[in-house]
């Protein structure tokens, strides 16, 4: 994590590329990708678990920043802003899939009744070669039981635990209160605790 | 903080101190199995955190690359936009229309009042006054007539009276 005085600096550099940005200088924004296509990518990527799809929701999201930049105002930092952007294109993209696809990855109705914290699913017994292989099993399961969760689900989890953002700088990213980013977290915990318990506790 | 999710998902970030603490720590029934739970969590976040974060961006430069040049595609067509449809609108837009006709309104006006100043009518002359009087009045005059016209020609203005029982004695009209 980034200290406050790094944090400072870094919001100023920033603030000028963004003004720069504003100005119609396409290198300021180039700088400005440059520092976060990476994390923007994993996110998304985390998301919908196609680097193809993350590439194109990547671009989409930088070129709609590029667009929008004029109206930025500097109330949130940077990172927030675009991540707000992010999380509007990846969301749709996924509630349109979901729609084509018939809804059948996802269901917010019956996330609740799936979800049994006393229940322990049966570790995996087939024992895997190589060590790689397993651990690509286990990404496996987690990006299903991730892909098992509503897209503003799945938004929150990644963002407080991959991203270890704060409740505040969430609740900013995804247009959202405090309150409902705790109770997303609450529900989404609870039911990838119910999916990968024996993950976590053979690892 | 008013939901039970969200005092709980508090406590599990460590994000409740003091009183708050206390409070939500006496409410739970089961204070163990709670506190396993929140080991279990902590456990899931590490795996997250362990197993999502490094997915690389493959293809940095090419990444950066692609979007300068969309980009660059984006402006030229939004220029190739604005050009076609400031070509193709008509000049006649609605704000231009209006302030058009408020400013022939505003240059009607002016003529107008400038006409009417200039061409003041001339007083009425005294003597044409008396006859219409004469005219008016049916004692005097029952079947009076009287009509004005003009001989170009000649610039001058004719009065034709008929009917009139007797003309005024004053003859030099104004």
């Amino acid at each position: 994590m980034q200290t406050e005085a790094t944090l400072a600096q870094s919001d100023v550099s920033e603030l000028d590329l963004v003004k720069r940005c504003q100005a119609g200088d396409t290198e300021a924004f180039d700088e400005l990708v440059t520092r976060y296509r990476t994390r923007v990518f994993g996110m998304i990527y985390n998301m919908v678990h196609s680097e193809q799809d993350a590439w194109d929701l990547a671009q989409e999201s930088f070129l709609k920043a590029w667009k929008s930049i004029g109206r930025f105002r500097g109330q949130s930092s940077f990172y927030t802003w675009i991540y707000r952007i992010v999380m509007n294109v990846t969301i749709d993209w996924l509630r349109k899939k979901q729609v084509k696809g018939g809804g059948a990855e996802f269901d917010d109705a019956i996330q609740l009744r799936e979800i049994d914290p006393a229940s322990k699913t049966v570790p995996k017994t087939e024992a895997l070669p190589h060590q790689a292989m397993e651990r690509d099993e286990i990404r496996v399961r987690i990006e299903k039981a991730i892909g098992q969760l509503s897209p503003e689900h799945r938004a929150v989890i990644l963002m407080k635990e991959i991203d270890e953002m704060q409740y505040h700088e969430i609740a900013e990213a995804l247009g959202c209160s405090i309150g409902t980013v705790m109770s997303r977290l609450f529900y989404a915990r609870k039911k990838l605790q119910s999916l990968l318990r024996d993950v976590y506790d053979n690892v | 903080m008013t939901t039970f999710e969200e005092k709980w998902t508090a406590w599990l970030d460590d994000q409740l101190s003091g009183r708050e603490l206390s409070e939500f720590e006496a409410s739970l029934p089961d204070k163990a199995a709670a506190q396993a739970e929140k080991a279990e969590a902590k456990k899931l976040g590490e795996l997250l955190k362990r197993e999502l974060t490094a997915h690389p961006l493959k293809n940095e430069e090419f990444f950066g690359h692609q979007l300068r040049e969309r980009i660059v595609r984006d402006s030229r067509d939004q220029h190739r936009e604005r050009a076609r449809r400031s070509a193709t609108s008509t000049w006649w837009t609605i704000p231009r229309l209006l302030w058009t006709g408020t400013a022939s309104l505003a240059v009607f006006l002016i003529c107008t009042v400038l006409v009417i100043r200039q061409e003041r009518p001339a007083e009425e002359s005294q003597y044409l006054t008396q006859i219409l009087n004469a005219r008016v009045d049916p004692v005097v005059s029952p079947n009076a007539s009287v009509s004005i016209f003009e001989v170009k020609q000649d610039h001058a203005t004719v009065l034709w009276t008929e009917g009139l029982q007797s003309l005024p004695a004053d003859y030099a009209a104004k």
